[in-house]
């Protein structure tokens, strides 16, 4: 087999360098715009994508279920997807490897003419990482099965014995290393038989195994469910089928899984149906393909003889051709591509990522490729408080008041976007909440365990925070982070850790006084928090721009005087904004502790008035007037409950 | 590649394997220590075995010594047998299970010694003072079933019940929520420290709460939930407790986690008749019920009772939430005629100022080992619950004696379970690993004396170091569990379940009423 891939790496060169050129391209666009940190990252979206621990301990658990040995090794290669050019060499290898099984396939079964489709299997690949899905375990147990299909098809010219031998040793390796797409090895190989070496009674015994090896392997010998036994691996097993957000693309992974058994099946029952004197492949006596009987010439109109001529000086000169078929295929990869790719889906990653990493104007820069989404503008109003800029450009994004702490119905489980709020806030117990339930649904990603063992570290709870940091210990790229800290709690049995910023942070703010709560409004937490430190700006700023959003302008007001607890120069001007209508509504003063409301922000509502006053009162016929000169204001977000609109 | 590179590879190949084997052979070779430098003090290991009494059939005790050398020696020696020696060249001593097997087994209620040397940096070697331990009398049993799971707040994601042989390393799944999508599995229990009779809670989204019974080979699919469950000795019936559970949280405790019964009681199967009954003293109103014991009798059933002073019992967090107390109380029955006798309190909250909770008492009648915490129903989530041992074989001054037991930590101790001959006990307990619960087992001797707890030995000492899993509701059984795994699974995901009727006398629930259940109810 070695020897007929090595053939197929070196003959027609013109197909090597489209091969090439395919691949690189794919390469580079995983690797730039795809980005598989994203990927890694996952952003709460993507909940299986596995974790990997150096340790017998860990490897363990992977041995006592079929496909366990795949997933393990998947596990492993996954976690090179944290550095974008060897995740995109990861992803590329296997989309090429896949592609040369493809191939490899369809010139044995004596179908030269399909073998331009080798590319589809990569590009339906790439629809999966451009609409930032993860299924690298399900599509290498695929690769896993086709390798070992070109396998099986090289001992054809075998006696009868070996080739089942062949066929059974396969099925065992297969079933074991790739779990249930051992399905697809049986199936694929029952069609070879049945319709291009048309040896029934073989397909019939493939057919058989399919039931009776994952039975006895997998319920029998490993002990699994009987779902698990023949599903595993699979797009249609259960542990992928619970992700709610993965079951569109499914349909893209399953076509992959398809692809070779459909194009085998149709194009053997076409050779069955339509060529009568079709010899099975591998016969001795068959008869080599006929070659083209030259037809009678048909006098045909000028416009005929121009196109043969075109078509015999396109065939005459093979570097157009090569040019024109490459170019052909480049342009369609690109449209399916263009039409694929899940740009708002992209934004929400990046968003998300940046804001893990506290890459703030990273986030507020990605931030309006989705303006609209609630994770994005969580994160953004996270990047607007670390950049200084809540008071003052709040409104210039789009805002509700479930963005602030995600409290929407549908947001109550996306822990994994909820918990650096609550670490930015120094509420360690909310965090280490949510960073607990994230461990439970998005796995145990170093970036919960560094969290966690953090928060731990701030409540001086150092037993559970060791455990974290141990586990941390045997990943791949977080191990020093956690051997240092682990160092640092040995030298320090006090636990104080001094020169730990964020450690000193936490401990400075996060709450002492215990109370429980189920749950509890986020107004009381962040009063609590400002009760225990009231220099804690973000729960200040945050407990405000709640008010704004809610509309709560009263209580806006009453805690007016906690300005003083922090450096403010003037009035920030959206709280102005709010103290400005809510004198205009209330009509009477508001006691500003000594402050005055600037002047430009006099003008600005002056101005505001003016326009709605200029359209007669009427709210609908002043809007586009309004947003365009007020949409970033407090005055419009108040009036018509929109806000980031001003051009 | 040319034949003479593949020569030149094979050799060096084969050089380097050789190397391995002499390496090998030279660690287990025997060390000459000569006039080793006394340290003058034992050396620091982990896990800290030292001082234990340990079971004549436990797997060996491999642990880390936490001492900088470049070579350790350990030898363990007691007054018969030959010592077993490890020599090796990373602090992690693994102890060869057969010679440890032997030496255990012929110095029952004898001393065994262990001796530390250190290789320092300068060649020379360092005697630390030697480790004792004392093997027990008495085996523990063979197996332990526990559950373990991530510390899941409300969302889990695997979790499993296994079995642990403690003469091995080995370790077997039960079931786990693999073979039913994820569903919650809870409250294992068995029958007299056998596994003929085993029940475990199932809660699933797709299949429906249910508890898998298993009888000797057979398993049925019960169509209700049990809460926590004891089995009445005879193993005709099993009590068990309904529990409408409400979770919360806190704002600066070190454990975040908290729960409460919002409402409970306790009810019992009969397995002839596949009827679930309950008595009016099981499931009075205005009380909570829970953690139902039967003593090894059978004649008493041991439980614990708090008064309810709330209205809306769905509603969170009701006030006053930690002033809730639990008593414990008993009421005697005949299985015969299935009449329920009076209750009578054995331990009052109001006397111990205490929460009294999951009382558990010895197959020989003679302890009741239990818990008490500041408040509430829910001991591995209260910092301050705690091991308390009660003489019920006492002279009987109208008060049980009882005393909290000395192995106890500053850490939440809980889910305690006694062997099959009442010297052993296994329990649960965050002193090492905070909120990852581990299991101890512990010796009780014949005066009630707890020694020193042992950590559930592991193949790797450095084991528990990383392991995000809690270890709890550890059961003692004398055999392992037959039915497991796919039969058990199988059973899960059946339709075929065996209906049962809810009693009309039950405290709050209506007649044919399935109790409610909020989603994260679980043991951890």
């Amino acid at each position: 087999m070695l020897n007929s891939f090595r053939t197929l790496l070196t003959q027609n060169p013109d197909r090597r360098l489209r091969s090439l050129l395919f691949f690189i391209l794919f390469y580079l666009y995983i690797w730039l715009e795809v980005d598989t940190r994203l990927i890694y990252h996952g952003a709460g979206a993507i909940s299986d994508f596995p974790v990997f621990f150096r340790g017998w301990t860990f490897f363990h658990r992977f041995t006592s279920y079929p496909g366990g040995i795949l997933e393990y090794l998947c596990a492993l290669l996954s976690q090179f997807l944290y550095i974008g050019w060897a995740g995109a060499l990861v992803l590329t290898l296997q989309a090429w490897l896949l592609s040369l099984c493809t191939d490899y396939l369809f010139k044995a079964v004596n179908l030269p003419r399909l073998r331009c489709l080798r590319f589809v299997p990569p590009v339906l690949l790439l629809i999966t990482y451009t609409r930032y899905t993860y299924h690298f375990a399900t599509t290498t147990a695929l690769l896993i099965s086709l390798l070992s299909v070109c396998l099986y098809l090289t001992a054809t010219q075998k006696a009868k014995l070996s080739r089942l031998i062949v066929f059974l040793v396969l099925s065992v390796f297969v079933y074991t290393i790739a779990g249930g797409a051992y399905l697809l090895f049986a199936l694929v190989c029952a069609i070879y038989e049945l319709l291009f070496a048309r040896r029934c009674w073989f397909a019939l015994v493939y057919l058989l195994s399919a039931i009776v090896i994952p039975y006895a392997g997998g319920v029998l010998v490993f002990d699994v469910s009987i779902i698990d036994a023949f599903t595993n691996l699979l797009p249609v097993s259960w542990k992928i089928f619970e992700y709610e957000n993965y079951k569109k693309i499914l349909i893209i992974v399953s076509a992959l899984y398809l692809f070779a058994p459909s194009v085998l099946l149709v194009s053997g029952l076409c050779r069955s149906f339509f060529i009568t004197h079709a010899q099975p492949l591998n016969q001795p006596n068959a008869p080599k393909a006929r070659p083209h009987k030259p037809t009678k010439k048909k006098r045909g109109s000028k416009f005929s003889r121009l196109r043969s001529r075109i078509l015999s000086w396109y065939s005459g000169a093979p570097i157009i051709k090569w040019s024109v078929e490459s170019c052909l295929l480049f342009v369609l990869v690109g449209a399916v591509i263009f039409f694929s790719r899940d740009i708002k889906k992209k934004a929400l990653f990046e968003t998300d990522f940046y804001a893990a990493r506290r890459m703030w104007p990273q986030v507020l820069a990605a931030a309006p490729k989705h303006p609209n989404s609630y994770y994005i503008v969580h994160a953004v109003n996270r990047a607007l408080y670390h950049t200084g800029r809540m008071p003052y450009d709040l409104f210039r994004f789009y805002q509700s008041p479930d963005t602030l702490f995600l409290t929407a119905a549908e947001h109550r489980e996306s822990y994994f976007k909820k918990f650096d709020i609550f670490l930015d806030l120094g509420h360690v117990n909310m965090a280490e909440h949510e960073l607990t339930e994230s461990l439970a649904t998005d796995g145990r990603r170093p970036l919960i365990l560094k969290r966690l063992a953090l928060a731990n570290i701030a409540k001086r709870t150092i037993h559970t925070a060791r455990v974290h940091l141990s586990a941390l210990g045997k990943t791949l790229f977080d191990a020093d982070w956690a051997t240092d800290y682990l160092q640092q709690l040995r030298s320090d049995p006090t636990f104080t850790l001094p020169a730990d910023h964020e450690i000193q942070r936490l401990r400075r703010y996060m709450p002492v006084q215990d109370y429980g709560f189920s749950p509890m409004p986020f107004e009381h937490i962040l009063l609590d928090l400002l009760k225990k430190n009231a220099r804690n700006r973000m729960a200040f700023e945050y407990l405000m721009s709640s008010y704004l959003l809610t509309g709560e302008l009263g209580k806006l007001i009453q805690n007016l005087h906690r300005l003083d607890d922090f450096d403010y120069t003037q009035i920030p001007p959206l709280y102005e904004q709010a103290l400005l209508l809510y004198m205009h509504k209330e009509k009477k003063p508001v006691d500003l502790h000594g402050r005055q409301i600037s002047q430009l922000s006099r003008q600005r509502f002056e101005n505001f008035k003016k326009v709605y006053a200029f359209y007669g009162g009427n709210k609908e016929a002043a809007f586009q007037s309004l947003a365009n000169a007020h949409g970033d204001t407090f005055f419009f977000y108040s009036t018509y409950g929109l806000s980031g609109l001003k051009k | 590649m040319t034949k003479r590179r593949r020569y030149i590879l094979l050799f060096a190949g084969l050089i380097i394997l050789a190397a391995c084997v002499l390496t090998q052979l030279a660690a287990g070779a025997k060390v000459t220590i000569g006039q080793p430098r006394p340290v003058g003090r034992p050396p620091r290991i982990r896990p800290d075995y030292q001082g234990a009494v340990i079971p004549p059939n436990i797997a060996p005790l491999n642990f880390l010594i936490q001492e900088e050398g470049s070579l350790y020696y350990v030898k363990i020696s007691s007054k018969q047998g030959k010592p077993v020696e490890v020599v090796t060249e990373s602090p992690k001593i693994l102890i060869p299970e057969g010679p440890w097997h032997r030496l255990l087994s012929m110095n029952r209620g004898a001393q065994l010694a262990f001796d530390v040397f250190v290789k320092d940096k300068n060649g020379r070697w360092n005697a630390f003072s030697t480790l004792t331990n004392t093997v027990a009398q008495e085996s523990i049993d063979n197996y332990l079933v526990y559950r373990k799971i991530h510390p899941a707040h409300g969302v889990w994601n695997d979790m499993g019940i296994y079995q642990r042989n403690l003469q091995t390393f080995d370790e077997t799944t039960i079931l786990d929520n693999s073979y039913f999508k994820r569903g919650c599995l809870n409250c294992h229990a068995f029958c007299s420290n056998r596994t003929d009779r085993m029940l475990i809670g199932i809660r699933s989204k797709k299949y429906g709460s249910s508890a898998i019974l298993t009888k000797d080979e057979t398993v049925a699919n019960i169509r209700t939930k049990f809460g926590y469950t004891t089995w009445h000795p005879s193993g005709r019936l099993a009590a068990y407790s309904i529990n409408y559970v409400g979770q919360f949280f806190h704002s600066a405790r070190d454990e975040v986690r908290d729960v409460i019964d919002l409402d409970s009681f306790v009810a019992y199967y009969s397995l002839d008749s596949r009827q679930v009954k309950t008595s009016p003293d099981l499931a009075r109103k205005g009380r909570l019920e829970t953690y139902p014991a039967w003593s090894p009798d059978g004649r008493y059933l041991y439980f614990c009772s708090a008064s309810i002073w709330w209205a809306d019992r769905k509603k969170m967090i009701p006030r006053n939430y930690h002033q809730i107390k639990y008593d414990l109380l008993r009421i005697s029955y005949d299985i015969n005629t299935d009449t329920w006798g009076t209750l009578e309190t054995v331990l009052s909250a109001h006397d111990t100022g205490l929460s009294v909770l999951e009382p558990r008492i010895s197959p020989d009648g003679r302890w009741l080992l239990f818990c008490m915490c500041s408040y509430g129903c829910f001991p591995v989530y209260q910092q301050t619950s705690d091991l308390y041992l009660m003489n019920l074989h006492a002279e009987q001054t109208g008060q049980y004696e009882y005393r909290r037991l000395d192995i106890n930590s500053d850490q939440s101790e809980s889910w305690h379970s006694w062997s099959s001959n009442s010297r052993w006990i296994a329990f649960s307990s965050k002193k090492d690993y905070g909120v990852f619960t581990r299991s101890y087992l512990s010796y009780v001797d014949a005066e009630g004396k707890v020694y020193k707890p042992l950590l559930m030995p592991q193949k790797d000492p450095e084991f528990y170091d990383a392991c995000l899993e809690t270890y709890s509701v550890p059961e003692l059984v004398t055999e392992p569990v037959k039915v497991q795994g796919e039969k058990l699974g199988r059973v899960v995901r059946s339709w075929r379940k065996i209906t049962v009727e809810m009693p009309i006398t039950m405290a709050t629930p209506e007649a044919g009423e399935e109790p409610g259940y909020e989603p994260w109810q679980q043991r951890e």
